[in-house]
């Protein structure tokens, strides 16, 4: 698969006032995003996200470090020939329809009038705007429908990379998940890859693959969104019987083990240990009805992994998986 | 292409929705119904029988004069108030362009496009241009027409001296962009470019006011701005000069070399160029 974000190493140092230090907005940061593919950028207010976003558009310059769109760094326009960005709180100027912005920003993307006229029908209705406010001054739309149309507008180049940053803000739940089937749509129909920056982490769950969390300027946590909510080596285990003596057991391996609800919670070191606790129920004469890995939601390990003080060394989990 | 239609797109619509445009037109056109209504001009077997202006006999003297002195004259001394009018106007209505289009959240979108920012702003620069040149054109345009129409007298001198006007409103415009590029701030792009070009009257009388200083680096200072800014007052009386042609007294005729004219388009060159390499250094 064609990658079409590559960041390596993006540092970003911001001027304060005289006699201060300056403020580290990105700290060499790592990572790639591939055609297709839905990606996530995750973390508190002044993480970075923003900044790095802002890098890959050229709208501010990194300190040092390289990123490229598609092969071309960031610095050549042609880089965001095939690129659409719907900013946070974005003003879409309000003295124009939703078919003249539309036709404003397709012309800068390079666009053609014929193309236009099918392209914006087809698309005020894609992402619910319905054609009846296509000729409608946007300063009567309300929040959710300038999103709508600001969505509209990234797209009307049939952009290869779409930038989000809070898409779904002020839409209502129905056309926040028709946005995501949208997106969805876009990235498995057309190849579109999506960098989604959202504080809704229910929603990036739902929508992305992979997830890159930046904490201080780095990246604190990387993975699919299985990886990330898969609590370390620990398991749920429905098994029959499951009475004080299998537990104690298991404890006597080294296993923490806690009983809730009928079933057990193993915590183990490795996968051979887990086998080994497997070989013991079998050999015990008890039978496995389930073995499933214990997940917490997104927002378990987002909430973690910034109050956690420092990285421990070797860093979490998933920086781990990376490395290697 | 592409770029430079979808900003001029982008500049009329805007103009049109916020009142800019019709307020520009209107006061113009407003203008041009005072003009017609205030010229009375009486012909009789070809020849000016009598004139008034603005109610009030034009004094014609013993001597008959011919009506193509009368128009050459009064246009000659009419242009130097459009060039008042058309600048100010002008400004009023484009210095806005830049700050709004750095406003958070639009600059975004314009950005995000394929579009260096030099181009960008070069095309925002044509769009204003156009926008400003097509007042001129209509205000001039249609005087000249009022003229031609009462008198018969067609002088496309008059209409030509349009384009000076048109220099000095691209000059003031590349200056207002220069600081709305820095300081975001339509207020401050209208108050620092009308500011310049009162400066640059004053400086036309750089000799006089170098005289009277009491310090030598006073007056090399203030013949240094005056070289440096663009020369307003002079560009002024070139209208004038350019639209009497010959008629003209020598004095007046004698603002009409190349130097004011190149020095005030190397200041809107220098405007321009700046205001390109700050805005691609600008981080937003």
């Amino acid at each position: 698969m064609t990658t079409l974000i590559e960041v390596s190493g993006l540092r970003k140092l911001y001027r304060s006032s005289f006699g201060q230090p300056k403020i580290t907005a990105l700290d060499g940061i790592d990572f790639q995003v591939r055609e297709g593919e839905m990606f996530g950028l995750l973390g508190p207010n002044g993480a970075g996200k923003t900044t790095t976003v802002k890098i890959l558009l050229g709208l501010t310059h990194a300190t040092s470090g390289s990123a490229s769109i598609a092969g071309l760094p960031v610095k050549n326009p042609e880089s965001r020939r095939r690129v659409g960005y719907l900013p946070e709180g974005h003003k879409i100027p309000n003295y124009l329809t939703a078919r003249q912005a539309m036709t404003i920003f397709g012309r800068m993307s390079g666009m053609d009038s014929a193309t236009m006229r099918t392209r914006i029908p087809d698309l005020i209705e894609r992402v619910g705007l319905g054609m009846k406010w296509a000729d409608v001054r946007i300063k009567k739309f309300s929040k959710g429908m300038t999103q709508r149309l600001g969505l509209a507008c990234a797209l009307i180049h049939s952009p290869k990379l779409l930038l989000l940053d809070e898409p779904t803000d002020g839409v209502d739940p129905v056309g926040r998940r028709e946005i995501r089937d949208l997106l969805r749509e876009e990235a498995k129909q057309n190849g579109v890859a999506v960098l989604l920056n959202s504080h809704l982490l229910s929603e990036i769950e739902l929508t992305c693959d992979r997830v890159a969390m930046l904490r201080n300027g780095k990246v604190a946590a990387f993975g699919t969104v299985e990886e990330l909510t898969r609590k370390s080596a620990t398991y749920k285990m429905v098994a029959t019987p499951t009475d004080d003596s299998l537990v104690a057991a298991f404890r006597e391996t080294g296993a923490g083990v806690e009983r809730v609800n009928g079933h057990m919670v193993l915590s183990v070191s490795d996968v051979p240990h887990l086998n080994a606790l497997v070989d013991k129920l079998r050999a015990s004469g008890g039978m496995l009805n389930e073995l499933t890995p214990v997940r917490s939601s997104l927002e378990d390990v987002f909430v973690d992994l910034i109050r956690a003080e420092e990285v421990p060394a070797g860093g979490t989990p998933a920086e781990r998986d990376i490395s290697q | 292409m592409k770029v430079l239609v979808a900003n001029i797109e982008d500049v009329m619509r805007e103009a049109a929705a916020r009142w800019t445009l019709i307020a520009y037109f209107f006061l113009s056109t407003l203008f041009i119904i005072i003009f017609a209504s205030a010229v009375n001009l009486d012909i009789v077997n070809g020849a000016l029988a009598g004139a008034k202006l603005f109610g009030k006999d034009v004094q014609m003297g013993d001597n008959t004069i011919s009506i193509e002195k009368l128009v050459l004259g009064f246009e000659s001394g009419f242009s130097v108030f459009l060039y008042f009018i058309c600048t100010f106007l002008a400004i009023f209505a484009t210095a806005h362009l830049v700050p709004r289009m750095q406003e958070k959240g639009t600059i975004d979108l314009y950005l995000s496009r394929p579009v260096s920012r030099v181009r960008l702003l070069m095309s925002r620069y044509v769009a204003g241009l156009i926008l400003a040149g097509s007042n001129v054109v209509y205000l001039i345009g249609t005087i000249w027409l009022i003229i031609a129409w009462k008198t018969h007298v067609f002088h496309p001198r008059f209409l030509l001296g349009g384009s000076i006007m048109f220099l000095m409103i691209a000059i003031l415009l590349a200056f207002a962009f220069l600081i709305g590029v820095v300081t975001s701030s339509t207020a401050v792009s209208i108050m620092t470019t009308y500011g310049i070009f009162f400066f640059g009257l004053m400086l036309a009388a750089h000799d006089r006011i170098a005289a009277a200083v009491s310090k030598e680096w006073q007056a090399a200072l203030i013949n240094g701005l005056y070289w440096i800014f663009p020369k307003s007052g002079e560009l002024g009386q070139a209208v004038v000069a350019f639209v009497g042609g010959d008629e003209m007294p020598a004095r007046v005729l004698s603002v009409l070399t190349p130097a004011p004219f190149l020095t005030s388009a190397a200041f809107g060159a220098v405007c321009l160029i700046l205001a390109s390499w700050l805005f691609t250094k600008k981080e937003f």
